[in-house]
Protein backbone atom coordinates (compact mmCIF):
# COMPACT_ATOMS: atom_id res chain seq x y z
CA UNK A 1 0.00 0.00 0.00
CA UNK A 2 1.47 3.12 -1.22
CA UNK A 3 0.39 7.05 -0.56
CA UNK A 4 1.10 9.40 -3.49
CA UNK A 5 2.41 12.97 -2.68
CA UNK A 6 3.30 14.78 -5.63
CA UNK A 7 5.47 17.38 -6.36
CA UNK A 8 3.34 19.98 -5.96
CA UNK A 9 2.26 18.69 -1.85
CA UNK A 10 5.95 18.38 -1.40
CA UNK A 11 6.36 21.81 -2.36
CA UNK A 12 3.64 22.77 0.43
CA UNK A 13 4.85 20.62 2.71
CA UNK A 14 8.33 22.05 2.77
CA UNK A 15 7.06 25.78 2.93
CA UNK A 16 5.27 24.17 5.86
CA UNK A 17 8.89 23.23 7.51
CA UNK A 18 10.23 26.21 6.65
CA UNK A 19 7.39 28.11 8.50
CA UNK A 20 8.06 26.10 11.62
CA UNK A 21 12.04 26.03 11.39
CA UNK A 22 11.11 30.25 11.63
CA UNK A 23 8.48 29.58 14.12
CA UNK A 24 11.01 27.88 16.39
CA UNK A 25 13.69 30.12 16.09
CA UNK A 26 11.16 32.93 17.12
CA UNK A 27 10.01 31.06 20.18
CA UNK A 28 13.60 30.56 21.40
CA UNK A 29 13.64 34.41 21.19
CA UNK A 30 10.28 35.30 22.79
CA UNK A 31 11.30 32.85 25.74
CA UNK A 32 14.22 35.67 26.49
CA UNK A 33 11.61 38.37 27.27
CA UNK A 34 8.15 37.08 28.11
CA UNK A 35 7.16 36.40 32.02
CA UNK A 36 6.94 33.15 33.74
CA UNK A 37 3.20 32.42 33.09
CA UNK A 38 3.89 33.19 29.26
CA UNK A 39 7.08 31.03 29.31
CA UNK A 40 4.73 28.42 30.37
CA UNK A 41 3.22 28.36 27.59
CA UNK A 42 5.32 29.27 25.58
CA UNK A 43 7.34 26.22 25.90
CA UNK A 44 4.17 24.06 25.31
CA UNK A 45 4.19 25.96 21.71
CA UNK A 46 7.64 24.79 21.68
CA UNK A 47 6.85 21.09 22.16
CA UNK A 48 4.27 21.46 19.33
CA UNK A 49 5.88 22.85 17.09
CA UNK A 50 9.25 20.40 17.35
CA UNK A 51 6.59 17.70 17.45
CA UNK A 52 5.35 19.11 13.84
CA UNK A 53 8.75 19.65 12.74
CA UNK A 54 10.14 16.15 12.74
CA UNK A 55 6.59 15.12 11.59
CA UNK A 56 7.06 16.51 8.18
CA UNK A 57 10.76 15.79 7.96
CA UNK A 58 10.48 12.17 8.25
CA UNK A 59 7.41 12.53 5.68
CA UNK A 60 9.82 14.61 3.54
CA UNK A 61 12.21 12.37 4.24
CA UNK A 62 10.23 8.89 3.17
CA UNK A 63 9.50 10.23 -0.07
CA UNK A 64 12.88 11.01 -0.96
CA UNK A 65 12.39 14.66 -0.65
CA UNK A 66 15.47 16.59 1.05
CA UNK A 67 13.66 18.56 4.21
CA UNK A 68 14.64 22.15 3.89
CA UNK A 69 16.87 23.16 6.92
CA UNK A 70 16.40 26.49 9.18
CA UNK A 71 18.01 29.29 8.83
CA UNK A 72 20.52 30.39 10.96
CA UNK A 73 18.59 33.63 11.90
CA UNK A 74 15.32 35.24 10.81
CA UNK A 75 14.10 38.95 10.38
CA UNK A 76 11.70 39.94 12.83
CA UNK A 77 9.06 42.66 11.98
CA UNK A 78 9.40 44.53 14.86
CA UNK A 79 12.31 44.94 17.21
CA UNK A 80 11.86 42.07 20.29
CA UNK A 81 12.66 44.12 23.25
CA UNK A 82 10.01 43.06 25.78
CA UNK A 83 6.88 41.04 26.72
CA UNK A 84 4.36 42.73 24.36
CA UNK A 85 7.05 43.15 21.31
CA UNK A 86 7.78 39.05 21.92
CA UNK A 87 3.89 38.01 22.07
CA UNK A 88 3.53 40.08 18.87
CA UNK A 89 6.05 38.14 17.15
CA UNK A 90 4.66 34.85 18.31
CA UNK A 91 1.51 36.01 16.91
CA UNK A 92 3.65 36.61 13.27
CA UNK A 93 5.27 33.11 13.60
CA UNK A 94 1.89 31.49 14.24
CA UNK A 95 0.39 32.84 11.07
CA UNK A 96 2.56 32.42 8.95
CA UNK A 97 2.76 28.69 10.03
CA UNK A 98 -1.13 29.07 9.61
CA UNK A 99 -0.52 30.37 6.18
CA UNK A 100 1.85 27.62 5.41
CA UNK A 101 -0.31 24.43 6.75
CA UNK A 102 -3.64 26.11 4.45
CA UNK A 103 -1.50 26.11 1.88
CA UNK A 104 -0.77 22.49 2.07
CA UNK A 105 -4.81 21.63 2.51
CA UNK A 106 -4.65 23.89 -0.78
CA UNK A 107 -2.08 22.06 -2.93
CA UNK A 108 -3.13 18.05 -2.28
CA UNK A 109 -5.73 15.50 -3.18
CA UNK A 110 -3.76 12.96 -0.50
CA UNK A 111 -6.98 12.67 2.21
CA UNK A 112 -4.27 11.65 4.68
CA UNK A 113 -2.36 14.64 4.04
CA UNK A 114 -5.12 16.64 4.46
CA UNK A 115 -6.05 15.82 7.45
CA UNK A 116 -3.12 15.92 9.41
CA UNK A 117 -2.59 19.72 7.61
CA UNK A 118 -6.22 20.30 8.94
CA UNK A 119 -5.15 19.57 12.74
CA UNK A 120 -1.94 21.58 12.28
CA UNK A 121 -4.44 24.35 11.06
CA UNK A 122 -6.72 24.16 14.20
CA UNK A 123 -4.24 23.63 17.03
CA UNK A 124 -2.25 26.38 15.40
CA UNK A 125 -5.66 28.46 15.72
CA UNK A 126 -5.94 27.85 19.03
CA UNK A 127 -1.95 28.57 19.92
CA UNK A 128 -2.10 31.61 18.18
CA UNK A 129 -5.31 32.86 19.99
CA UNK A 130 -3.43 32.71 23.27
CA UNK A 131 -0.86 34.71 21.85
CA UNK A 132 -3.40 37.51 19.73
CA UNK A 133 -5.63 37.35 23.72
CA UNK A 134 -2.26 38.63 25.04
CA UNK A 135 -1.32 41.41 22.56
CA UNK A 136 -4.77 42.50 22.42
CA UNK A 137 -4.77 41.56 18.57
CA UNK A 138 -8.74 41.20 17.20
CA UNK A 139 -10.23 38.93 16.43
CA UNK A 140 -8.82 36.66 18.75
CA UNK A 141 -9.67 33.76 16.48
CA UNK A 142 -9.80 34.93 12.53
CA UNK A 143 -12.81 33.77 11.40
CA UNK A 144 -10.51 32.27 8.28
CA UNK A 145 -7.44 30.87 9.92
CA UNK A 146 -4.42 30.73 7.28
CA UNK A 147 -5.76 33.70 5.45
CA UNK A 148 -2.85 36.22 5.85
CA UNK A 149 -4.29 39.65 5.50
CA UNK B 1 -20.20 29.13 -18.58
CA UNK B 2 -19.20 26.32 -16.89
CA UNK B 3 -21.62 24.42 -14.62
CA UNK B 4 -19.55 22.45 -12.12
CA UNK B 5 -16.01 22.22 -10.79
CA UNK B 6 -13.02 21.93 -13.15
CA UNK B 7 -12.48 18.70 -14.64
CA UNK B 8 -10.02 16.52 -12.47
CA UNK B 9 -8.22 13.73 -12.10
CA UNK B 10 -9.32 11.45 -9.28
CA UNK B 11 -6.05 11.20 -7.90
CA UNK B 12 -2.46 13.23 -7.87
CA UNK B 13 -0.35 11.90 -10.56
CA UNK B 14 2.05 9.30 -9.46
CA UNK B 15 5.77 9.95 -10.33
CA UNK B 16 8.11 7.15 -9.43
CA UNK B 17 9.33 8.27 -6.41
CA UNK B 18 6.74 9.94 -4.75
CA UNK B 19 4.93 6.65 -3.13
CA UNK B 20 4.98 6.50 0.58
CA UNK B 21 5.66 3.06 1.91
CA UNK B 22 3.88 1.50 4.96
CA UNK B 23 5.93 1.46 7.75
CA UNK B 24 8.30 3.97 7.07
CA UNK B 25 5.86 6.89 7.90
CA UNK B 26 5.48 5.91 11.76
CA UNK B 27 6.84 8.99 12.86
CA UNK B 28 5.62 11.40 9.89
CA UNK B 29 2.47 13.02 9.56
CA UNK B 30 0.32 9.18 9.76
CA UNK B 31 0.07 9.24 5.93
CA UNK B 32 0.90 5.43 5.80
CA UNK B 33 -3.14 4.55 6.38
CA UNK B 34 -4.65 3.15 3.26
CA UNK B 35 -6.09 5.91 1.36
CA UNK B 36 -9.62 5.86 0.97
CA UNK B 37 -10.88 5.19 -2.41
CA UNK B 38 -10.92 8.42 -4.89
CA UNK B 39 -10.83 12.06 -3.73
CA UNK B 40 -14.15 12.70 -5.21
CA UNK B 41 -14.18 16.00 -6.85
CA UNK B 42 -17.24 17.44 -6.40
CA UNK B 43 -19.33 15.40 -8.64
CA UNK B 44 -21.63 18.24 -10.93
CA UNK B 45 -24.80 16.01 -10.33
CA UNK B 46 -27.10 16.87 -6.97
CA UNK B 47 -26.77 19.70 -4.74
CA UNK B 48 -23.73 21.67 -3.40
CA UNK B 49 -22.03 20.07 -0.94
CA UNK B 50 -21.21 22.94 0.83
CA UNK B 51 -25.07 24.40 1.25
CA UNK B 52 -25.82 22.62 4.42
CA UNK B 53 -22.47 24.19 5.99
CA UNK B 54 -24.02 27.55 5.15
CA UNK B 55 -26.73 26.53 6.72
CA UNK B 56 -25.73 25.51 9.59
CA UNK B 57 -23.66 28.74 9.95
CA UNK B 58 -25.97 31.32 9.30
CA UNK B 59 -27.86 29.26 12.13
CA UNK B 60 -25.08 29.48 14.53
CA UNK B 61 -25.14 33.18 13.87
CA UNK B 62 -28.82 33.14 14.64
CA UNK B 63 -28.42 30.86 17.64
CA UNK B 64 -25.77 33.46 19.30
CA UNK B 65 -27.67 36.54 18.44
CA UNK B 66 -30.33 34.70 20.73
CA UNK B 67 -28.35 33.62 23.15
CA UNK B 68 -27.19 36.84 23.23
CA UNK B 69 -29.93 38.96 23.22
CA UNK B 70 -31.35 36.11 26.54
CA UNK B 71 -27.86 37.11 28.05
CA UNK B 72 -26.06 40.40 27.12
CA UNK B 73 -23.45 39.67 29.54
CA UNK B 74 -22.09 36.72 26.94
CA UNK B 75 -21.83 39.66 24.37
CA UNK B 76 -17.81 40.31 24.27
CA UNK B 77 -16.99 36.33 24.72
CA UNK B 78 -19.84 35.38 21.93
CA UNK B 79 -20.12 38.79 19.11
CA UNK B 80 -16.64 37.57 17.60
CA UNK B 81 -17.93 33.99 16.96
CA UNK B 82 -21.15 35.39 15.53
CA UNK B 83 -19.26 37.57 12.87
CA UNK B 84 -16.99 34.39 12.37
CA UNK B 85 -20.30 32.50 11.48
CA UNK B 86 -21.92 35.09 9.48
CA UNK B 87 -18.64 35.62 7.35
CA UNK B 88 -18.41 31.90 7.08
CA UNK B 89 -21.57 31.73 5.42
CA UNK B 90 -20.71 34.71 2.99
CA UNK B 91 -17.59 33.35 2.27
CA UNK B 92 -19.00 29.84 1.32
CA UNK B 93 -21.52 30.95 -0.56
CA UNK B 94 -19.70 33.43 -2.91
CA UNK B 95 -17.80 29.82 -3.47
CA UNK B 96 -20.89 28.25 -4.58
CA UNK B 97 -21.97 30.65 -6.74
CA UNK B 98 -18.47 30.80 -7.84
CA UNK B 99 -18.94 27.00 -8.83
CA UNK B 100 -22.51 27.56 -10.15
CA UNK B 101 -21.11 29.90 -12.38
CA UNK B 102 -24.03 32.27 -11.12
CA UNK B 103 -24.28 35.31 -8.88
CA UNK B 104 -24.94 34.82 -5.33
CA UNK B 105 -27.91 33.04 -5.21
CA UNK B 106 -27.73 33.64 -1.62
CA UNK B 107 -29.78 30.90 0.78
CA UNK B 108 -32.32 32.20 2.87
CA UNK B 109 -31.69 34.00 5.80
CA UNK B 110 -31.98 31.77 8.87
CA UNK B 111 -35.78 33.17 10.23
CA UNK B 112 -35.29 35.37 12.76
CA UNK B 113 -34.72 33.36 15.56
CA UNK B 114 -37.97 32.81 17.72
CA UNK B 115 -37.05 32.62 21.56
CA UNK B 116 -35.53 29.20 21.44
CA UNK B 117 -35.79 26.84 24.71
CA UNK B 118 -32.02 26.23 25.51
CA UNK B 119 -30.52 29.15 23.72
CA UNK B 120 -27.96 28.94 25.78
CA UNK B 121 -23.87 28.95 25.94
CA UNK B 122 -24.39 25.45 26.03
CA UNK B 123 -26.36 24.94 23.21
CA UNK B 124 -23.31 27.27 21.43
CA UNK B 125 -20.74 24.96 22.67
CA UNK B 126 -22.50 22.38 21.07
CA UNK B 127 -23.57 23.80 17.86
CA UNK B 128 -19.83 25.22 17.09
CA UNK B 129 -18.13 21.41 18.14
CA UNK B 130 -20.98 20.01 15.55
CA UNK B 131 -19.79 22.88 12.83
CA UNK B 132 -16.18 21.88 13.40
CA UNK B 133 -16.74 18.42 12.94
CA UNK B 134 -19.20 18.64 9.84
CA UNK B 135 -16.79 20.91 7.83
CA UNK B 136 -13.64 18.45 8.79
CA UNK B 137 -15.38 15.66 7.46
CA UNK B 138 -15.42 17.32 3.81
CA UNK B 139 -12.03 18.35 4.14
CA UNK B 140 -10.56 15.65 2.88
CA UNK B 141 -12.70 14.90 -0.15
CA UNK B 142 -13.70 18.75 -1.35
CA UNK B 143 -11.99 19.42 -4.55
CA UNK B 144 -8.69 21.65 -4.00
CA UNK B 145 -9.87 25.11 -4.92
CA UNK B 146 -11.95 24.47 -1.87
CA UNK B 147 -9.79 22.10 0.81
CA UNK B 148 -8.17 25.75 1.97
CA UNK B 149 -12.01 27.72 2.53
CA UNK B 150 -13.40 24.26 3.87
CA UNK B 151 -10.13 23.82 6.29
CA UNK B 152 -10.22 27.27 7.45
CA UNK B 153 -14.10 26.82 8.72
CA UNK B 154 -13.20 23.77 10.35
CA UNK B 155 -10.34 25.20 12.32
CA UNK B 156 -11.89 28.19 13.28
CA UNK B 157 -15.23 25.87 14.74
CA UNK B 158 -12.74 23.92 16.34
CA UNK B 159 -10.57 26.76 18.04
CA UNK B 160 -13.83 28.73 18.98
CA UNK B 161 -14.92 24.90 20.56
CA UNK B 162 -11.60 24.58 22.32
CA UNK B 163 -11.59 27.99 23.41
CA UNK B 164 -15.23 28.13 24.73
CA UNK B 165 -15.35 24.48 26.14
CA UNK B 166 -16.69 21.39 25.74
CA UNK B 167 -20.84 21.49 26.23
CA UNK B 168 -21.89 20.03 29.55
CA UNK B 169 -24.40 17.11 28.75
CA UNK B 170 -26.21 16.66 31.65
Amino acid sequence: MSVPIDDEAITALQGALAAEHAALWSYTLILAFVPGDQAVEARQDITAHRTLRSQVEQTLTDVGARPVSAQPAYATPVPVTDALSAGKLAVTAEADALAAWRSVLEHTTNQQLRVAALTALSEGTVRASRWRAATGTAPVIPSLPGIVR
Amino acid sequence: MHSGPPPRPAAPPLTRRRALSLGLAAGGLGLAAPVLAGCAAGSSDGPDPLIPLVTRARSDAALVTAVITADPSLTGQLDPLRSARSDHAATLEQEIARVAGTTASPTPAAAPTAPQAGADLNAVRQAVADAAREAAGLVGTVPIARAGLVGSVAACCAAYTAVLGAAQTS
